[in-house]
């Protein structure tokens, strides 16, 4: 029998998300929910003054969309990562599939890469719905005049539009980091709700933590931190230091927590299913 | 050069905790055979098929499959391997055919072609398109089948396949693995009904507890066997006890309901029942209650006792 | 189940174990700085500045004729300038010909610092206008600079700017009412400044003079400065004059009216 690469487990994980209702649902919600989200901060007479941009979000789709981005980062990109990522392994255990998979011509570390890279191609997926419908519906429902940048500078329509599409995909590290984190989870606790609840509140408790003061060197060590680096891009001039640092922190959560993923999955015995 | 074993398990050991669930087992399966492993639930049976997949590692013992390892060949130990262990399971948001052409994506993708085929095999081409989760309990154990033949195995591992099933579904799927081990197959097949693996396997493995409590032919087996018993119902119960005092070899007895009980070699126990219908004694029921091997598999793996060189 | 607790219990390990980590490591790694806000401040500031000039029809001043500089302080002299919190204040400077600065040559701004290296600013309103504005067209709009938000770079220059502002001395009572003997207590208060407050007061109630008495308070601090001579009875109002020798104070005497009890 031909041996097997992870291709044709990448194909076979793809064709059952594919199947899925809640993966179906997720990306039907990235593209559908910013728009009533846009409309309502629209229709507020006072303007979000609490929250970065959310002063001239009323009167600016940049901002606007700026503002989104910024409620986004603090759970909603973690939870719609780890709608699949925390099921991905822990639905076999559900489903009791493991001895169903492991008993074909694939291994288990050909469908422990399967998994992870469908799980981080939903992610990127997800956050390029996500990015694309809330930057639209900004720009269609507030306009697109100058943004006010960071330092008090004016930021012409043209590039407000490019950083405000960087600011976005600087969202992609953590996303990638908070799903390595979801993929760990749910290989550990094989059960599906875990995996899909725990990084969401794992993500809540280190944005509090990060917002506390006195514990400032804890903080680029979050994995929530790096949803804030994008504030360099829209200052003048800009910075990307913590673009930076926030890709190597993301990176460093999402290796380690592949690595132990990997060694849980491989070691384990199947008892189950 | 010996020919390769298909199975070849050697001091396989394997604990969870402090229960040994596979204490020491010894199973070497050749080539074209047709293998059982029985035992009462929680023998080990499953655990030691799990270990053969590579589902479970064991903690001792090595386990070669056509003379390959897990260590040194990862999942090349499961080519030509098919099977499942306990109920089969699958995704129940597909359908039949849906989860078949996944696990021929797993197998490298040339078995494709074969879906209509295993369908057609286990009787499930007019349910292929439905969703899983709308299957009864044999039209999964059905899909199990369908699965494993998809690999076109050389050897083929089944595990309980017709447990849960109603008698009608024992008897087709009886019927299929008959089918299949005539077919030249090595099969492995592990049950706790003595009567399933009686008819079809050359060679059984019976496990109590974790351990070998006999391992050899059905032919020893069957030579150890204790003598048959039979529920026997006459026109003249009286008549009948006297007529056994004629065959030394047949015990008759009385059971709690009063119902007459005959013992004994099958060839004696036949000249008895014809000596009753020569005198003239009218026969109501004569029916075997216990088989044999039955009887032997109940001594065997009932914890209290033991039999002698068994293994 | 087992699973589950062993999670929470290793969750909360590696929480306690990083938290215990920072507070090892002190409080004082903030990125929170006091250079760097005096930094990034004058920048942003300039920039909404000069637009809201503009929204007026303005067009004579440019965020770097404007010369911003700024001096920060994290509640008061005995707090280390640094980390973030709603207790920053910064003295800020800037040269607009339309706008001169008060005698003591600064606005105070103040800050609430966010530890993700943003700050919301609020001006003073003398300085920079209230919530709303009038436009050149004659539109209300929002005023840019009454409150506006700003970040800056967490690995940013962070060596000290040498920007430096006196305190500025206030006189706080509004009101004297003598005391039972007959003398009065003028309150002070002490500014956001590089070196606090010190000098002399000269009181005199009518041609009555109640003495000159010396100061000496650090940056945002109050006190009671009591004057040695009872006012006159009948006295309507008492005369103050502040005389700095570090920090600033109001040229022109304050004049509080006497109530006798």
């Amino acid at each position: 029998m031909s041996r097997v690469g992870v291709g044709a487990a990448l194909r076979w994980e793809v064709r059952k998300l594919r199947a899925q209702l809640r993966a179906r649902a997720v990306l039907v919600a990235a593209v559908l929910a910013p728009i009533p989200v846009v409309f309502i901060l629209h229709g507020q007479s006072r303007p979000p003054k609490d929250t970065l941009f959310g002063r001239f979000a009323l009167e600016n789709g940049f901002a606007l969309a700026l503002l989104v981005l910024g409620f986004a980062s603090q759970w909603v990109l973690p939870l719609l990562t780890a709608i699949v990522a925390g099921d991905v392994f822990a639905s076999e255990d559900q489903h009791g599939t493991w001895k169903t998979v492991l008993t074909r011509s694939t291994s288990r570390g050909q469908l422990f890469w399967a998994k992870t890279i469908t799980a981080c191609g939903f992610a990127a997926i997800v956050l390029l719905l996500l990015t694309a419908s809330t930057i639209v519906s900004s720009l269609l429902v507030v306009g697109h005049q100058p943004l006010t940048g960071l330092s008090g500078q004016t930021i012409p329509a043209a590039t407000a539009l490019k950083l405000v599409t960087a600011s976005w995909a600087t969202m992609l590290p953590p996303m990638l980091g908070f799903t390595c984190l979801a993929l760990l989870l749910s290989v550990w606790s094989r059960n599906p709700a875990i995996g899909i609840a725990a990084p969401v509140v794992i993500a809540m408790v280190m944005q509090l933590l990060g917002s506390l003061g006195g514990i400032d060197a804890v903080r680029p060590l979050l994995l929530s931190t790096p949803f804030e680096a994008w504030h360099g891009l829209l200052a003048a001039p800009h910075f990307t230091g913590p673009l930076t640092q926030g890709a190597l922190v993301c990176a460093a959560w999402g290796a380690v927590s592949l690595l132990g993923a990997y060694l849980v999955l491989r070691r384990r015995d199947i008892t189950g299913g | 050069m010996t020919e390769q074993l298909a199975v070849d398990a050697v001091g396989v050991t394997k604990s969870f905790g402090s229960l040994r669930a596979v204490d020491d087992i010894t199973v070497q399966v050749a080539p074209g055979e047709v293998y059982g492993v029985l035992g009462p639930n929680g023998a080990g049976k499953t655990t030691f098929l799990r270990m053969l997949f590579g589902l479970i590692r064991p903690d001792a013992g090595t386990i070669r499959v056509f003379g390959r390892t897990w260590e040194k060949d990862g999942i090349n130990v499961l080519d030509g391997v098919a099977g499942f262990i306990e109920s089969p399971k699958f995704y129940p948001y597909l359908t039949g055919r849906q989860n078949l052409e996944g696990l021929a994506l797993l197998d490298g993708g040339d078995r494709a072609d074969r879906l209509a085929e295993v369908l057609e095999v286990v009787d499930l081409t007019d349910r292929a398109g439905d969703k899983v989760s709308g299957y009864s309990y044999g039209m999964r154990q059905r899909l199990g089948v369908a699965a494993s033949l998809l690999r076109d195995p050389r050897l083929l591992v089944l595990d309980e396949p017709a447990n849960g099933l109603d008698p009608a579904g024992i008897r087709d799927m009886r019927a299929l693995v008959k089918r299949l081990a005539g077919s030249g197959l090595t099969v492995l097949l592990s049950s706790h009904h003595m009567d399933e693996v009686e008819e079809i396997c050359d060679n059984v493995t019976i496990m109590r507890t974790g351990s070998v409590a006999f391992h050899g032919t059905i032919e020893k087996l069957r030579t150890m066997a204790p003598d048959p018993g039979y529920a026997l119902s006459t026109g003249d119960d009286v008549r009948a006890r006297e007529v056994a005092g004629r065959h030394p070899s047949v015990a008759v007895t009385t059971d709690p309901d009063a119902e007459l009980v005959v013992t004994g070699p099958r060839d004696d126990v036949a000249a008895y029942v014809a000596d009753l219908v020569r005198s003239g004694i009218r026969l109501d029921g004569f029916i075997a209650t216990r088989t044999p091997l039955e009887s032997l598999f109940f001594m065997l793996t009932d914890a209290e006792s033991s039999v002698e060189g068994a293994a | 189940m087992r699973r589950i607790l062993t999670a929470l219990v290793a969750a909360l390990v590696v929480i306690g174990a990083l938290t215990a980590v920072a507070v090892a490591r002190g409080g004082d790694n903030s990125t929170v700085t006091r250079a760097r806000l005096e930094r990034a401040l004058p920048v942003a500031f300039s920039n909404l500045y000069v637009k809201q000039a503009h929204v007026e029809g303005r067009h004579d001043i440019t965020p770097k004729s404007l010369h911003a500089k700024a001096m920060c302080d994290k509640h008061g002299p005995d707090v280390a300038d640094v980390g973030p919190g709603g207790d920053w204040v910064c003295l800020m400077s800037w040269k607009d010909p339309q706008v001169p600065m008060p005698p003591e040559g600064y606005g105070k701004f103040e800050l609430n610092v966010h530890s993700n290296d943003c700050f919301t600013a609020g001006g003073p309103t003398k300085l920079t206008g209230y919530l709303e504005m009038t436009a050149a067209d004659g539109r209300t709009v929002t005023n840019p600079v009454f409150e506006f938000d700003g970040c800056f770079d967490p690995t940013g220059d962070n060596t000290p700017t040498g920007n430096s502002f006196p305190s500025l001395l206030s006189v706080t009572s509004t009101t004297l009412t003598p005391k039972q003997d007959g003398t009065v207590d003028l309150g002070l208060g002490c500014g956001t400044g590089a070196e606090g407050c010190a000098g002399t007061v000269t009181a005199t109630a009518g041609h009555t003079s109640l003495g000159t008495v010396p100061y000496d308070m650090k940056e945002e601090a109050t006190a009671s400065l009591p004057f040695p001579t009872a006012v006159p009875r009948g006295t309507k109002e008492v005369t103050f004059t502040v005389h700095p020798t570090r920090g600033v104070a109001s040229s022109s005497p304050s004049v509080l009216p006497v109530t006798f009890g």
